[in-house]
């Protein structure tokens, strides 16, 4: 029997030229790796969002290059009713659908993880809304809240009578806002199961021994223990939520609800850029401001988080 | 802008790859050249692997346009190859237009034809994303809104200062023709394709529950606001008449002007405008509009029309069959009645096709968009659609004049006869943005935010503003 010697690794490994060469390509070798992804990524993202940035600051059309105007889409937007009301209703759609968000998965999440028979069935049932298509979604919340539909025929049948969710500005908006919450719910409880699965038993047996109640160990082992989580959804949903588009396109129309009340920023952003003779300059300013909104938003966001963990 | 039913379909058509020669290996590519002296073999393969991608990159780039060899001239030879785009229209007619293609292509042979079809929704984004990138097909189908700003970025071949499309002029109606006129521009940018009108149907049964003749439907607009009036009244608001807010082509066929003499701004804000935006002021607060009209389109109106929410509602003869098949207890009660005009002229939707400037198979191109467009063809089609050929003669055929005891022939008949004077009233420059500009400002009228005359003036306004920016 042979026994290994110092020798052995030598001539088993690379040749002295191979090693060299290797030494050689080493700095650019998890560039390579990288290269297709930045490459995807520069064509699809850093080169259309620098592009955007750069029309911002032009008139350009649709099929009309633009010139240099300098800072006159701002200027114009400040100027724009229509803009106004557009961040207004993103900012109510933010602070309406955010704690919820943040607050009604949690829960959910703590109703589900419990191995009961049957949770599977719930389990798969709060997840469905979001893997079905929100255009569906939305039809089908326009068919249940139309004059004539469902949840009108209802509140008829009860002696409430008809209430005007597709047709008032404000329960359009309201109505819109549940759509969002009702879809995103089973996205968040995945991410708050998986959360929960990670906060130790002991904690909560320790807890209920010292005389807490369920609240109390809510409040005092669970979101602790998922606080991070929740600055993760928080920041999540608020810029889901600031760039909503689909349910009030779906629920109040191309024209953005009754006299456009319920246009957001990204259905003007839409609405003013594209189709043959749209404002690209001027979309593109919209949209460097949304950006600009959305990026704060989640800098305070994890700033809040970061403060609360320290 | 309506449509005919079948073009409201959104069947998604995947766009036939223009690329061809992208795939094609670069000569040479991956395999290694001779060495040189100093540079070692990693050097050479990396020159190589960089020439390869260079080529690669380039070769699509090379691959754009049209081919064949008709050229840029419009009377050279008819040839080659070009790409044809239409309306979603592949869902009910994919084969007529197989048949189209391979009969053009037998009579000029050495031609290739490649068809795409694009889905309704979105169909002014599909062709704004084309024109911007240079791919815009070589024939496409439009709507003259949509021929205008392609003739104002000179996307769209003047057909009136080509000879080769020219002398087709007098094949079509000459409304047909005007209707893709440029207002500024001059030059027609479109050949004429179908036409396509329609009554206004409306609800036997909803007119004998508020107690009406059902067999006197309105024929003015006092008729029409009275009526719609009554209708509400008896209902206890429970049934409106309309549901929708007027539009330019409402505003236009009440008799307002609809833009100056120049043709480089609306004047919808005249007497008649705001007399008509009066009217339906009175209207929706006497719950005769339904509650949900600010937000309306014309397909939410149709749904409501349906489903009996409400009495009256304008459509076209392939609804007909919508009815009888969808509705069957509505098509039992359907009362169908003309449009109301005040200026004795009905309304009309024209489709056309355009020629792409740019393409490099003019004479083809030209003599394709001809030959989909002639009369026999346009006849063709007009049989299997419901709808109405552009071209001189054709509403005299027998098809378009002879009734055959059937509403769906009862309102070909009509809608035919109607034709010969109607007028596409929606400006060709009344973009998308301006329906939108439009429809708010008469919405905050209806709500009682502004008066009538307020309102107009505002969206006239808008609408100015948006016109010097297209």
């Amino acid at each position: 029997m042979t026994t290994p010697t110092a020798a052995t690794p030598t001539t088993t490994g690379p040749p002295a030229g191979r090693v060299s060469r290797i030494r050689r390509h080493l700095p650019f070798t998890p560039w390579l790796f990288a290269l297709p992804g930045l490459a995807v990524a520069a064509a699809f993202v850093l080169y259309p969002f620098g592009s955007t940035v750069a029309n911002a600051f032009t008139d350009r059309r649709t099929l009309v290059a633009g010139q240099w105007v300098g800072a006159a889409n701002f200027q114009e937007m400040a100027r724009d009713p229509v803009f106004w009301t557009a961040l207004r209703n993103s900012v109510l759609y933010l602070v309406g659908v955010v704690p919820a968000l943040v607050l009604l998965p949690l829960l959910l999440a703590l109703l589900v993880r419990r191995q009961i028979p049957g949770i599977t069935f719930f389990r798969g049932a709060f997840y469905t809304p979001v893997v079905a298509s929100v255009v569906v979604v939305g039809l089908i919340w326009v068919w249940l809240l139309d004059d004539r539909g469902l949840v009108n025929s209802l509140l008829e049948t009860v002696g409430i009578g008809k209430v005007g969710f597709l047709s008032d500005q404000w329960l359009l908006l309201l109505s819109a806002m549940f759509v969002t919450v009702w879809k995103g719910l089973g996205y968040y409880m995945i991410i708050y199961l998986s959360a929960l699965a990670n906060v130790p038993r002991e904690l909560h047996e320790a807890a209920a021994v010292d005389g807490a109640g369920p609240v109390r160990r809510f409040l005092a082992v669970t979101v602790p223990a998922v606080r991070s989580t929740m600055v993760l959804v928080g920041a999540l949903s608020s810029v889901a939520a600031f760039k909503v588009f689909s349910e009030v396109y779906l629920l109040a129309g191309p024209t953005g609800g009754p006299a456009g009340e319920d246009t957001t920023l990204v259905m003007l952003v839409q609405r003013t850029g594209t189709g043959l003779t749209g404002r690209v300059g001027y979309a593109s300013a919209l949209s460097v401001v949304v950006f600009v909104i959305t990026l704060a938003l989640m800098l305070i966001v994890l700033r809040a988080g970061r403060k609360e963990d320290a | 802008m309506r449509f005919p039913e079948a073009v409201r379909f959104p069947v998604r058509t995947s766009r036939a790859a223009r690329t061809t020669g992208a795939a094609a290996p670069a000569p040479g590519a991956g395999h290694p050249g001779p060495a040189i002296p100093g540079s070692g073999r990693s050097g050479a393969r990396r020159r190589t692997t960089l020439t390869a991608v260079a080529l690669a990159a380039l070769l699509p780039l090379s691959a754009c346009g049209g081919s064949g060899d008709g050229g840029g001239n419009a009377s050279g030879k008819v040839g080659g190859s070009l790409t044809f785009q239409t309306w979603n229209l592949r869902a009910g007619y994919q084969d007529y237009f197989t048949a189209l293609i391979a009969d053009f292509e037998k009579r000029y042979p050495g031609t290739e034809v490649k068809w795409v079809d694009q889905p309704a929704e979105r169909y002014a984004d599909k062709i704004s994303a084309d024109a911007a990138a240079g791919t815009l097909p070589d024939v496409v189908n439009v709507s003259p809104d949509l021929a205008a700003p392609l003739a104002k970025a000179g996307l769209a071949l003047d057909l009136d200062k080509e000879p080769a499309a020219a002398k087709y002029a007098k094949e079509y109606l000459p409304g047909a023709w005007a209707g893709n006129r440029v207002p500024g521009l001059g030059g027609t940018y479109a050949f004429p394709w179908y036409l396509n009108t329609g009554p206004l149907f409306y609800n036997k049964a909803l007119f004998t529950k508020a107690g009406l003749d059902p067999e006197k439907p309105p024929r003015t607009y006092d008729e029409l606001f009275s009526y719609a009036r009554t209708i509400a009244e008896r209902t206890r608001g429970k049934v409106a008449t309309l549901a929708n807010v007027p539009t330019i082509e409402d505003f236009g066929r009440y008799g307002a002007r609809l833009m100056n003499e120049k043709g480089d701004g609306f004047a919808f804000n005249d007497a008649k405008g705001v007399e008509l935006l009066t009217q339906y002021v009175k209207l929706y607060r006497a719950g005769a509009l339904d509650g949900q009209a600010l937000t309306a389109t014309p397909e939410s109106s149709g749904q409501k029309f349906l489903t009996q929410a409400v009495a009256m509602n304008p459509g076209s003869a392939l609804d007909l069959g919508n009815f009888k098949k969808s509705a069957p207890t509505l098509y039992r009660n359907i009362g169908i009645t003309d449009q109301i005009t005040s200026t004795g002229k009905a309304n009309m939707y024209v489709m056309g096709l355009a020629v792409n400037s740019a393409t490099r198979n003019k004479a083809t191109a030209i003599a394709f968009a001809h030959f989909v467009t002639d009369a026999r063809n346009q006849m063709s089609f007009a049989k299997r659609a419901a709808i109405f050929p552009s071209t001189q003669g054709s509403l005299d055929d027998p098809y378009f004049t002879r009734q055959d005891g059937s509403d769906t022939a009862r309102v070909r008949v009509a809608s035919a006869k109607s034709l010969k004077t109607a007028v596409n009233y929606t400006p060709v420059l009344f973009s998308d943005q301006m329906k939108t500009a439009l429809g708010n400002e008469v919405a905050r009228a209806l709500q009682g935010k502004q008066s009538p005359q307020q309102a107009l003036d505002a969206a006239v306004k808008a609408c100015d503003q948006l016109l010097r920016q297209s």
